[in-house]
């Protein structure tokens, strides 16, 4: 059918007066508006697992808030893209700010994802909650005072943790040590922290073996062997991924669990695939920011465990409770700048204020935000036990810091923060 | 198991003149069916020693994918090499996303295997008594890959379709069906490599990039097509790679690549090029 002129003019008529209803009740038809919060999480490779629970925190976080009434009466609305290669994922990033129009963004764990994104996020002026990918030695120079990128804790929070164990538990009890790390930015950095930390507290060891294998490697046949032949009183290692279990199968497969102690700053993170059958008890393990199985937890973490299990049948690990920080962050950042400015949905500039400062309860207790958008949260680690109900490790007795103890303050370089430690 | 899966890749280039990449993809297939098929027979009252036994048969049973993947493939034999590398590199992803559905994204491991057989002190290193069952598994596979070549109908056929294959048919020979079972054997070497390795390992859903990288460097280093430079050039990866971790880490990788590019220059067609056996 041909448009006549005069259909055309009756149209345009009434567009104008739908547009000029539509400014009237403006204010209030925002209000019903959802949110619209963009999530960036791995879906394929090495990052997958992570990724996932990543989302399940976010998702869990947007069902209950919502069903308490929203943001200022404001539904979640959660816009998930896949976090990849840095390249592809900025693209995602631009298409949630340019063409969902999120009022933020969350997400991304991969240390070369987020030093990508961290300039975009300050472009397109859009705010991005990191779930981690924030090594910090990077992020200072490419986004050095970042006014729309909110961080995760520092990288080295776990190794310089696991190394205070490590001093407190076994110095004077090791000599030679031998360190396997993933091979960039994140294993090097560990590593370099867990040596200085030795040398502060005066423990004097010999490095017999430094090895390098790639990230997800599935065979360490080789260096398995490397380690038996430096044999190693103490072996370090800030493995996260699914080649953690492999390792440790494979270490324990060549008799290297019988005597050695291992420190393993980071592998809760994959903790269900640490079998009893080759991962020792007495070995210090690191769960991040989130231990399942706390037992002093809130009432809310309980309830958080106890949701995961029953639908995924899993038992969750750190990266949920990022993703459900940065979401009850945003909301609690949004609710005070609002009460500023008199109850009207607050503009971008002020969220961003309210959020420096920000405190929230997270599944893990109470976190929030610095005033340099660092995040500040508890640490769990211990020591492993094969007495639970599971038939992987668990910790007894569990130990926590806060990042008060073992992350660098603002503005401070990590060694020469540990250098001016009083031990 | 470097060998199973670039003994696959070569038979199946050397037959049928395709660089199948999908090649990782079996291995990563055989050693998440693997998993699979041990942990049901163990769970149905398998004595621990026999896992081998649901472990093979989980490999082998991949085979039904070789006929149906070679009739898809089947559309590109005369097109050129970069059709086929994209084709294959598109089932890699597929496989890739169909074991991401089936087993999911969280590494998958084959529980109370990898020490049922004990282990053993051998020149003051511990080593699973395993690890020795999969070195003879390999050998044995190769040593039969080689008499089938060389000693049947069935491996004369194959070479002589590798060596010319319109010459080949003209003497009555079944294309199809020579390359039907081509492809299906390149499967299984692949499939039964992930799932013999899968007791020392976890399976993860990158495993197949992984391989397919470490696969093309021993075919390089062997020489295209060649089952013996197979042989030979997982060898000479596996005793790199091994060397340098013990001695100097930082080069595991270049060392495997400056015997590459040294291949490359001075044999650029690799060590055994043009053999079929």
């Amino acid at each position: 059918m041909r448009t006549t002129r005069r259909q055309f003019l009756q149209l345009t008529a009434g567009a104008t007066a739908a547009a000029a209803v539509g400014l009237d009740i403006a204010p209030a038809f925002a209000q019903s508006t959802p949110v619209k919060l963009g999530v960036l999480a791995a879906k394929a490779g090495v990052l997958a697992p992570v990724g996932e629970s990543g989302l399940r925190g976010v998702q869990w976080a947007a069902e209950r808030i919502n069903a308490a009434g929203g943001i200022l009466g404001r539904k979640i609305e959660l816009v998930v893209e896949e976090e990849s290669s840095p390249k592809d994922t900025v693209e995602r990033f631009r298409k949630l700010a340019l063409q969902d129009k999120v009022d933020a963004v969350t997400g991304a764990i991969s240390t070369g994802v987020g030093l990508a994104l961290g300039p975009v996020a300050e472009e397109m002026k859009t705010i991005w909650l990191a779930w981690d990918a924030t090594t910090q030695k990077g992020v200072e120079e490419t986004i050095p005072k970042p006014k729309y990128s909110f961080r995760s804790t520092d990288n080295e929070c776990e190794a310089v943790m696991a190394s205070l164990l490590t001093a407190r538990h076994w110095k004077g009890k090791f000599k030679t040590v031998a360190g396997i790390n993933p091979d960039y930015s994140y294993g090097r950095d560990n590593w370099a922290a867990f040596l200085a930390i030795m040398k502060k507290y005066g423990i004097e060891l010999q490095v017999v073996s430094e090895l390098w294998p790639k990230l997800g490697a599935t065979d360490f046949t080789a260096h398995v062997a490397a380690l038996a032949q430096a044999k190693p009183d103490l072996i370090f290692s800030c493995h996260w991924a699914g080649d953690t279990p492999i390792f440790m199968k494979q270490a324990h497969g060549a008799g290297l669990t019988k005597s050695t102690k291992f420190v393993l700053t980071t592998g809760g993170g994959v903790h269900e695939s640490l079998k009893k059958e080759f991962t020792p008890e007495g070995a210090i393990l690191g769960y991040n920011t989130f231990y399942f199985e706390y037992a002093k937890a809130s009432a809310l973490g309980k309830e958080f465990v106890r949701w995961h299990q029953e639908k995924f049948k899993e038992w969750p690990n750190y990266e949920s409770d990022h993703g459900y920080f940065t979401l009850v962050a945003y909301k609690a950042a949004v609710e005070r700048a609002a009460k500023a400015a008199g109850g009207k949905w607050p503009t971008q500039d002020a969220v961003i204020q309210a959020l420096e400062g920000v405190e929230a309860e997270s599944l893990s207790g109470a976190r929030r935000y610095r005033e340099d958008h660092i995040m500040e949260a508890t640490f769990f680690q211990g020591t492993t036990t094969h007495k639970n109900k599971h038939d992987f490790v668990t910790l007894d007795p569990v130990e926590t810091m806060t990042t008060k103890q073992i992350q660098k303050p603002s503005g401070v370089g990590l060694y020469d923060w540990i250098n001016g430690w009083k031990v | 198991m470097l060998f199973l899966v670039a003994a696959g890749l070569q038979l199946v280039f050397g037959v049928q003149k395709i660089l199948n990449l999908a090649c990782g993809s079996f291995y990563a297939l055989g050693a998440y069916a693997g998993v699979s098929a041990v942990t049901w027979a163990l769970g149905h009252g398998l004595p621990a020693p026999l896992f081998v036994l649901p472990l093979l048969a989980g490999g082998l049973a991949l085979a039904a994918l070789g006929p149906p993947l070679e009739r898809l493939l089947s559309r590109i034999y005369d097109r050129d090499e970069s059709f086929q590398l994209l084709l294959t590199f598109a089932l890699v992803l597929m496989l890739e996303d169909v074991i991401r559905f089936v087993w999911g994204s969280a590494p998958v491991q084959l529980r109370g295997a990898y020490l049922a057989y004990g282990q053993v002190t051998l020149a003051g290193s511990t080593i699973p008594v395993y690890n020795l069952v999969v070195m003879a598994a390999g050998a044995l596979i190769a040593l039969g890959m080689g008499l089938l070549l060389t000693r049947t109908r069935f491996g004369r056929i194959v070479r002589a379709t590798a060596e010319n294959r319109e010459m080949a048919a003209a003497l009555g020979v079944d294309m199809r069906r020579v390359y039907r079972r081509v492809f299906t054997l390149g499967v299984v070497l692949g499939t039964v490599g992930g799932a013999l390795v899968i007791p020392a390992t976890a399976a993860v859903n990158e495993m197949a990039i992984e391989v397919i990288v470490e696969a093309f460097a021993v075919v390089v280093i062997g020489g295209l097509g060649s089952m013996r430079g197979a042989a030979v050039g997982a060898l000479i990866v596996g005793v790199l790679k091994a060397g340098a971790i013990a001695t100097w880490p930082e080069v595991e990788m270049l060392a495997i690549y400056v015997v590459v590019i040294g291949v490359l220059v001075l044999r650029p067609a690799g060590l055994f090029a043009g053999a079929t056996t």
